[in-house]
């Protein structure tokens, strides 16, 4: 992997004194976060805490409203080499209802690496074969995305960051809405995402069969960062 | 049926009804993705007002209504960009200015008989260099479709998830709007501007009832399209029916079908999918995921 930008040893996410509003409320109320290559941290918290917020801030989705974030190195403006973020958002948008079949959103993962003027590669084919396998939804490939269930939902819309092949993955509640029986199934997949030594930085409600993957956990409360656990040694 | 084909207004007409059928349904496929329905009436509102200008300067009315009606849709994609609740009060006056300017100038000019045949399309009036234009626009759109087009499916899938992977989303936004722009003046000598999103609209509904993609939904409309402008055209022609509403309603009268026919479709594919593994019922995940996200 070649990594040729100014900073090679920034950190993937770095924030410091972060605030956001929203409608005269301070959802981010100066947040310092800093997460290192190979990080899982897991963004703990009740809701309305800023969960959701501070991951969409650290990704430039959200502006802030003072201090400042970066990502390996970068303000998110400036930032240009987007091809080693993976996002999930939290869910599946329905949109206008245009059906979009599995493969469909999943090779679009691949939106970052890909020349807009060039058809598919063998090499985009086999990132979006190998992302399905990962998620155990190849032989759903054909099937119409917004109706799988909620937890084969949210393995679509892994896959989709696993395609782009990113270095660091950003997941917003990847556990909502999803059952009990799935949650074990989507564990095992971001253990597929941790276990290659990727960053991963997740939202969760509660770790639940997670909890083995994540090596810190940070909570949020009233927009600030209430625990920082220090980061553990991963085991294997 | 045949005897249509010795009128050389009508071959015109022909061409014109192919290229109207391919295009307002792929542009369409991408902007009911995108909850932007009725964003093709909208510009041929604007549109108006372009007319109105070509025919007042003596230039190419089909020119200056593209002129106007991209400037019109990047503004309306400004508009709805900066604003997120007063966009929609911001978009009707600019629909309702459209109209009433267009109203104006056209009747300055004494063209009150124009206006019509632009409101509601007049394809007997389509002279050969209007058809270049044509020909020129859609060879345009659908290169824009075929370059950007899985951006702009990213794009409409989840903003969000477009910007996170570092791609031009404002860019892509004006361009997907721009060429809906197109599209109109593509299609309103022909169908009308007060139709023209019609087309770009009915021919997606009635594929995405039958189909499990996207790239195969916009492939089914643009065969949609097709099929509903050139046996709208030719039914106007041998019932002496206007042909853009006559288009419509075949269009309509394709969606009513594909309806009933995706009914049946999605009743045997849930018969086949129990088989293979039971699938909660479950269309997505509701309100209250999006409820939560806004409250952070």
């Amino acid at each position: 992997m070649t990594r040729d930008d100014a900073a090679p040893f920034a950190p993937p996410f770095a924030m410091t004194g972060g605030h956001v509003r929203r409608d005269g409320r301070e959802v981010l109320a100066g947040v310092d976060l800093r997460v290192g290559a190979g990080d899982v941290v897991a963004i703990l918290g009740p809701n309305g805490a800023g969960k959701s917020t501070l991951v969409k801030a650290l990704l430039g989705l959200v502006p802030l409203a003072a201090g400042r974030t970066e990502i390996y190195g970068d303000t998110p403006a400036r930032f240009r080499d987007w091809k080693r973020i993976g996002y999930v958002p939290q869910r599946l948008p329905m949109g206008g209802g245009v059906p979009a079949t599995v493969r469909e959103v999943v090779a679009s993962g691949r939106v970052a690496r890909r020349s807009r003027w060039r058809p598919a590669s063998a090499a985009d084919r086999a990132a979006v074969d190998d992302a399905l396998a990962a998620v155990g939804l190849a032989d759903r490939a054909r099937d119409t995305a917004h109706l799988l269930s909620g937890g084969q939902q949210q393995r679509v819309l892994i896959a989709r960051a696993l395609a782009g092949e990113p270095d660091a993955f950003v997941l917003d509640e990847p556990t909502a809405g999803v059952d009990a029986g799935s949650q074990e199934a989507l564990a095992a997949t971001l253990g597929t995402l941790t276990g290659a030594g990727r960053t991963v930085v997740l939202v969760a409600h509660e770790l639940g069969p997670m909890a083995p993957l994540v090596t810190r956990t940070v909570e949020l409360a009233h927009g600030r960062v209430v625990r920082d656990t220090e980061p553990l040694r991963r085991s294997a | 049926m045949i005897e249509m084909l010795q009128y050389d207004f009508m071959r015109v007409a022909l061409v014109m009804a192919v290229l109207i059928g391919l295009t307002a349904p792929a542009v369409g496929t991408f902007l009911v993705q995108r909850r932007l329905s009725l964003l093709g009436d909208g510009v041929g509102h604007i549109a108006l007002t372009g007319i109105g200008l070509g025919l007042l300067t003596g230039t190419s009315p089909v020119l200056a209504a593209l002129a106007v009606s991209v400037l019109g849709a990047i503004a309306i994609e400004v508009l709805r960009a900066r604003s997120r609740s007063g966009g929609d009060v911001a978009l009707a006056l600019i629909f309702y200015g459209g109209l009433a300017g267009g109203v104006i100038l056209t009747n300055r000019e004494g063209g009150g008989a124009s206006l019509q045949s632009y409101l509601f399309g007049s394809i007997t009036s389509v002279t050969p260099s209007d058809l270049y234009v044509v020909a020129g626009l859609a060879v345009v759109v659908l290169g824009v479709i075929a370059v950007f087009g899985r951006e702009l499916f990213l794009l409409c899938q989840d903003e969000e998830v477009a910007r996170a992977a570092g791609l031009p989303v404002r860019f892509l936004s004006i361009l997907i709007a721009v060429t809906a722009a197109a599209t109109v003046v593509i299609a309103m000598r022909a169908i009308g501007l007060l139709l023209v999103s019609a087309l770009m609209i009915v021919p997606v509904a009635a594929a995405q009832q039958v189909t499990r993609g996207f790239k195969g939904t916009m492939l089914l409309a643009m065969g949609v399209g097709v099929l509903s402008a050139v046996t709208g055209l030719a039914g106007s022609f041998e019932y002496d029916l206007p042909p853009g509403p006559s288009i419509v309603l075949l269009a309509l009268a394709v969606f009513a079908v594909a309806v009933a026919g995706g009914t049946v479709v999605r009743r045997r594919r849930a018969r086949t999918g129990e088989a293979r593994e039971v699938i909660p019922d479950r269309a997505g995940p509701g309100r209250e995921a999006e409820a939560e996200v806004l409250r952070g």
